[in-house]
């Protein structure tokens, strides 16, 4: 039976939807705030050992020997893990691209800084730690390879060895006639970029507590885990168990932004807990393990990219060059990273032709990972800045250059150069809305103003498309095998008409269980407060990925809906039978099944659940006493990619044109954000509130990005950063108080017309930031073409003259 | 993150810290005194302080005072910043200080945090050093030998390094009277509100018939500790308070300099050059000042 | 070499009389010894503000305090907010709910603790005044300003319910 799930809200069976659409109070939150959710460190087990990571001094070291000795006759220590037992018992973990990875743990040379040598479990943290300070590792430096330049030279050492080079992954993509419009071209507008490392540093840490049961030799991990299912796999083939015999309980997580699941740790805190003879051992990285090497840092980037213009201001060509330093390995499938950005390559435009040159490099820096957006943040900064740079060099407004080259709302669906389709949008009326919320000719006045003081006022206009829930095949292009993203759901009622849903991830704070709640609550037309959300754990969840490439809240709900239909169908043919009355004269409308002809005549869910529970005598032949159902659901319509990496990639295409106001204060350097502005279209908004705070939240991060963060590495490889001293994310006095409005272009193919929204603020906002510093600095024709734009380093910019001349 | 082990003492009173200090620095003991503990707790968690004992202050209520001697401003070591801060006579008697008091880091730290604590601490970013040296500042401190009287040209020696034995109790500062026609400011530059500042200025003056007189200039967060910047306060003496001699001393400020402190968020040169900024800036906010 | 103290505390209300390790933290106390697992901790080295409680009424970094300083002081935190008798939320927590102060709610705590005493000095808070106490408190997941909407809605709330 074909299921169709509804693309619009109103084709759910109900006359007044009481939740989709409304802003209602997140079901999760009540008991946030009491402080009673077990983030995985609440979780004690009896018995449970804590362990402690040693981690490496060194960028690039050979490990001559280890001496456990001491650490293992310590007080309260159990059970001491090195690099031998690592080898005897596991393989390297799966990367992207393949044959790039690490062991859980250095086994013969370290390559970072903060990579594990050694573990201990002990009966406290505190005991674990002073027992780190008796082992004895012997290393015998090497010399560490420390930017993709010296990763590329010639004679370079070697980061991985048995690889014979220090390219991971040279890719060359060509859409449509780049040399041909590059030839005709009036104007060619070309910069390079520096995009600093940044990282996702969610407010809890990873953590997780692993028990290795030696009889049944299976494994349990409870953990922070961002995707269960993926884990779980990924477990099983690093440690040699078959994949059922991997257990992943996840716990509510305290943020995640990308990087959430530790397989290192897990896979530490396993094997100390299968030589503790099966005493569970908890693991919690600390800060300072996490910003040196906690799967924490990202975008490690160079650029060389740039635009194919006519004279009238059509852009008609885009080419990019880019460099990226993935780091020590490619555990966190940095390949990703780099491909995501074809899903929306060429933005919001009419570009005809481009073309993609990716080299990624390995280098002695920390591993690189996810992290919110992953990979458009950098590649839509360098799109947006060569925007505005053609806009300056033609004399135009940078809004109107970008209106110009818009795509029209009568040509979706539309398939960009790199060959995703964006299902639906009406990116004009976007810019004309916040254009008008922002009162762009009052700020263009303002600025005038401002400048003729002789002060660095500038305005960032920036639109961007939102890639939402991806698939399996956005990233076969680049070696990576299919990452399956399936969203599995049931939906069951009890006697009294109470609805329990069991779904495969856990809360990490996008409020996934309340968009699941509100779905489930209007389809069978139930109050929300009796519905309960619940996480299986990965050994009887459904096939399920979790949180992930802006898609669970849309995922999620087509799962729902799913299942309600399956519900649906089921009940009519129950209440049919019971009612002697043919199956299509019943119908389910505002949480009754009923006669269509004779109204009166219908059960309640409550009714319907319970005599299929109860009274087996009354089911129709064929009908199991079960009034569940489930429904995996996943994108409709995905296709495989040809030789250039084009396919239809990711569902839906929200959008957002975010407008910006900053001052630089020429003296010190620093960047005041005087006004935002956002006005974004993600389709139907499932829950106005949560849209509204993934959208404040992402600009949080982007102004991070842009202004303030950064994992800072000297010239031997040794990362600066190690605290928040160090690394610095804003605080409630960095952050804009934005001024937001949104457009509504539901779409058309994803269920109740809902795109992804849970990254399109961090795909914007770092670009308009510095979009808006290089519109202060016109006047001085200075350009700040690195990230972030950091007092210092504009004081540097501002000050270069006098500087070279001192 | 967890702190290294350590025996802990709680003296119940002054003598008996003093005595307790005498014989564990006999005993060969490396000892650390804590007050609030907010500068030394993130140091224990990363072990990079690992004392062998430490002897918190914790229990000396005799210290915890703000009070009025004939004119000079007393405050107990003990005294929390945040009780500095809630003050209506600190403020009123040592506005300078009181401005100091409120950009110590956050509520939280400054609810913990003492005011002997940061001066003893004397981390070249903080506020107080600087402080110290543009007042008439006193330390009071007992050790074994009994009580002693440190002005501050004398209390901060160099890099989180004070003239205190180790062991003596910092037990109180005192103000001398802040007159009331001096002018004063306190600027910093951090990269986020809060933060510890890259580098900043605390100065002092008195604007008499338009004409500086006495100024006072404390840098801090550039070098090892708070440092006067005589050259821009002798340039500044008998000159007109305007906005072209505060950018000349602004200029001579940051070029005393010996060498800055240079870390990820800023060079040496941008230090100096920040000194350069805010000695001017706050140069002309303190003669904005009215009364 | 590490020594063991006897402490006595009230937590909540609550006495207890335990030996503790010179070291232990208090956020390690409460959470570790007590059960009280709602501060959580986020950086342990005094920046985050997630294990923000009450020491006798005024805000602190609970990792950047020892057990044994906490020795015969109040501690209050934030399994003290909700009402014990009828489980009715916190003016605080209802509008950190209400006004979706909130995304992961790993922050939320110290937000809370933090307000809790903001309120109680300055029950009519500006924003700037909101924004200089809750500046010690990263959030990684709002952006902020829906925190600010609920110390504003908190601080409404309170004030009227004082009037009523």
């Amino acid at each position: 039976m074909a299921i169709e799930i509804h693309t619009l809200p109103e084709h759910m069976p109900n006359d007044a939807l009481r939740y989709v659409g409304k802003p209602v109070n997140r079901v999760e939150d009540p008991a946030l705030v009491s402080g009673t959710v077990q983030f995985i460190d609440n979780l004690s087990l009896p018995g449970m050992l804590h362990c402690a990571i040693l981690r490496s001094p060194h960028p690039h070291a050979r490990i001559v020997s280890v001496d456990v000795s001491a650490a293992l006759a310590a007080e309260g220590v159990v059970a001491v893990i090195s690099g031998e037992d690592v080898k005897r018992w596991c393989v390297p973990g799966f990367t992207a691209p393949e044959g790039w990875g690490n062991y859980c743990m250095a086994v013969d040379k370290v390559r970072f800084v903060g990579e594990p040598v050694a573990a201990v479990a002990a009966t406290s943290r505190y005991l674990a730690e002073d027992a780190l300070e008796l082992l004895h590792i012997e290393y015998e430096t090497l010399t560490p390879v420390c930017n993709p330049e010296q990763a590329m030279a010639p004679d370079a050492p070697v980061v991985f060895e048995e690889r014979g080079t220090n390219v991971m992954l040279h890719r060359d993509y060509t859409w449509g006639e780049v040399d041909r419009v590059f030839a005709e071209a009036d104007h060619i507008i070309s910069r390079r970029f520096r995009w600093n490392r940044v990282g996702a540093n969610p407010t809890e840490t990873f953590g997780c507590i692993c028990q290795w049961d030696l009889a049944d030799n299976s494994l349990t991990c409870h953990g922070a885990y961002q995707t269960p299912r993926f884990m779980a796999i990924g477990r099983a083939a690093s440690l040699q168990l078959p994949a059922n015999r991997v257990r992943i309980v996840t716990h509510p997580q305290g943020g995640g932004f990308g990087g959430k699941g530790g397989p290192r740790g897990t896979d530490i805190a396993a094997l100390l807990s299968r030589k503790s003879n099966g005493r569970p051992v908890k693991y919690i990285e600390d800060r300072m393990e996490y910003l040196l090497a906690g799967g924490g840092q990202s975008w490690d980037r160079y650029y060389d990219a740039a635009l194919a213009v006519k004279a009238d201001g059509t852009v008609t060509g885009f080419r990019v060059h880019l460099v990226d330093d993935q780091g020590a390995g490619a555990e966190g499938y940095g390949t990703i990273s780099a491909a995501k950005p074809l899903a929306a390559f060429t933005g919001n435009y009419r570009i005809e032709a481009a073309s993609y040159d990716l080299t990624l490099v390995a280098t002695n820096r920390a591993p690189t990972y996810p992290y919110r957006g992953y990979g458009p943040p950098p590649h839509n900064l360098v799109l947006e800045s060569l925007m505005d740079c053609t806009a300056r060099e033609l004399g135009m407004d940078p809004a109107e250059l970008r209106r110009q080259n818009f795509i029209r709302p009568e040509q979706f669906p539309y398939t960009v150069p790199s060959g995703n389709e964006y299902d639906s949008g009406n990116y004009e009326a976007v810019l004309d809305r916040v254009l008008e919320i922002a009162d762009y000719p009052a700020l263009r006045a303002r600025q005038a103003a401002a400048r003729a003081e002789g002060r660095l006022v500038g305005i960032g206009v920036v639109g961007t498309v939102e890639p939402g829930v991806f698939d399996w095949n956005a990233y076969a292009t680049v070696g990576v095998p299919g990452v399956g993203v399936p969203e599995g759901v049931k939906v069951g009622l009890d006697v009294f008409g109470n609805v329990s849903v069991a779904v495969g991830f856990s809360l990490q704070g996008q409020g996934q269980f309340t968009v699941a709640a509100q779905v489930v609550a209007d389809y069978l037309g139930v109050d929300m407060a009796q519905v309960k959300i619940s996480t299986a754990s990965s050994d009887v969840a459904l096939p399920h990925f979790g949180q992930g490439g802006s898609r669970l809240g849309v995922a999620v709900t087509g799962a729902i809906l799913g299942a309600c239909e399956k519900l649906n169908a089921m009940f009519c043919k129950v209440v049919a039978h019971v009612m002697q009355a043919p199956e299509e004269s019943i119908v389910l409308r505002n949480g009754r099944l009923y006669r269509v002809d004779a109204p009166e005549h219908g059960m309640s869910l409550a009714e319907i659940a319970g005599l299929m529970l109860s009274r087996s005598d009354l089911l129709p032949p064929g009908v199991e006493p079960c009034p569940e159902a489930t429904y995996v659901w996943t994108s409709p319509n995905r296709n495989a990619p040809d030789d250039q990496g084009r396919c239809r990639s990711y569902l839906t295409a929200a959008n957002a044109t975010h407008v910006a106001l900053v001052e630089i204060d020429r003296d010190t350097g620093r960047t005041h954000i005087l006004d935002y502005c956002i006005v974004d279209d993600c389709g139907t908004r499932l829950n106005p509130a949560n849209v509204e705070g993934q959208l404040q939240g992402g600009v949080a991060q982007g102004v991070g990005a842009a202004l303030y963060e950064e994992y800072v590495y000297n010239d031997e490889c040794q990362p600066l950063v190690s605290t928040f001293v160090d690394y610095l994310m804003p605080t409630i006095h960095e952050v804009p108080m934005t001024r937001k409005d949104h457009i509504v272009t539901p779409s058309p193919v994803s269920p109740l017309g809902a795109k992804g929204c849970g990254e399109g603020a961090m795909h914007t906002t770092p670009a308009t930031i510095l979009c808006a510093i290089n519109d202060a600095l016109a006047p001085l024709g200075k350009e700040m073409l690195e990230t972030p734009a950091s007092p210092h380093r504009l004081w540097k910019l501002l000050h270069e003259d006098q500087a070279t001349s001192a | 993150m967890k702190p290294a082990p350590f025996d802990y003492h709680a003296p119940a009173t002054l003598d008996e810290a003093v005595a307790l200090l005498t014989r564990l620095e006999d005993e060969g003991c490396d000892m650390k005194i804590i007050a609030g503990g907010q500068s030394l707790m993130p140091m224990l968690a990363l072990r990079v302080a690992r004392p062998e004992a430490l002897v918190d202050l914790r229990r000396l209520d005799t210290l915890n005072y703000i009070r009025d001697d004939a004119g000079t401003l007393a405050i107990g070591a003990m005294t929390s910043k945040q009780a500095a801060a809630d003050s209506a006579l600190v403020k009123r008697a040592q506005p300078l200080f009181h401005a100091a008091t409120e950009l110590v880091g956050h509520r939280q730290i400054r609810n913990r945090g003492s005011v002997g604590g940061s001066f003893a601490h004397a981390d070249p970013a903080s506020e107080y050093p600087a402080v110290a040296l543009v007042l008439d500042t006193e330390f009071e401190a007992v050790g074994p030998d009994g009580a002693r009287t440190i002005p501050a040209d004398e209390f901060f020696v160099t890099y989180m390094t004070t003239s205190l034995e180790t062991t003596e109790v910092l037990t109180a500062v005192r103000f001398a009277p802040f007159a009331p026609q001096r002018r004063w400011a306190i600027q910093e530059f951090a990269r986020r509100n809060g933060d510890l500042a890259l580098a900043g200025v605390a100065l002092t003056l008195n604007v008499d018939g338009g004409l500086c007189r006495d100024v006072r200039i404390a840098a801090f967060g550039v070098e090892a500790t708070a440092v006067r910047l005589t050259a821009a306060e002798q340039l500044l003496e008998g000159q007109p308070a305007q906005a072209a001699q505060f950018e000349q001393a602004g200029k001579a400020g940051a070029a005393q300099l010996d060498d800055p402190m240079s870390c990820i968020h800023a060079s040496s040169a941008y230090r100096r050059h920040l000194i350069g900024v805010l000695t001017t800036r706050a140069l002309g906010e303190a003669a904005a000042r009215t009364h | 070499m590490s020594s063991k103290q006897r402490i006595e505390v009230r937590v909540n209300g609550t006495r207890y009389v335990r030996e503790v390790e010179a070291r232990l933290t208090l956020a390690d106390f409460l959470r570790h010894e007590l059960s009280l697992g709602g501060t959580h901790v986020g950086c342990e080295h005094g920046i985050c503000g997630a294990c923000t409680v009450l020491i006798n009424d005024q805000s602190a970094r609970s990792c950047l305090t020892l057990a044994v300083q906490a020795d015969d002081c109040d501690i209050t935190t934030v399994e003290n907010l909700r009402n014990p008798e009828t489980g009715a939320l916190h003016p605080i927590q209802q509008s950190f709910v209400d006004a979706h102060g909130l995304q992961c709610g790993f922050c939320t705590p110290g937000f809370m603790m933090t307000t809790l005493e903001l309120l109680r000095e300055n029950p009519d808070p500006s924003d700037e005044q909101i924004k200089e106490a809750l500046g010690g408190n990263l959030c990684r997941c709002t952006g902020y300003q829906s925190i600010m909407d609920s110390v504003r809605l908190a601080a409404q709330r309170m004030k009227s319910s004082t009037l009523g």
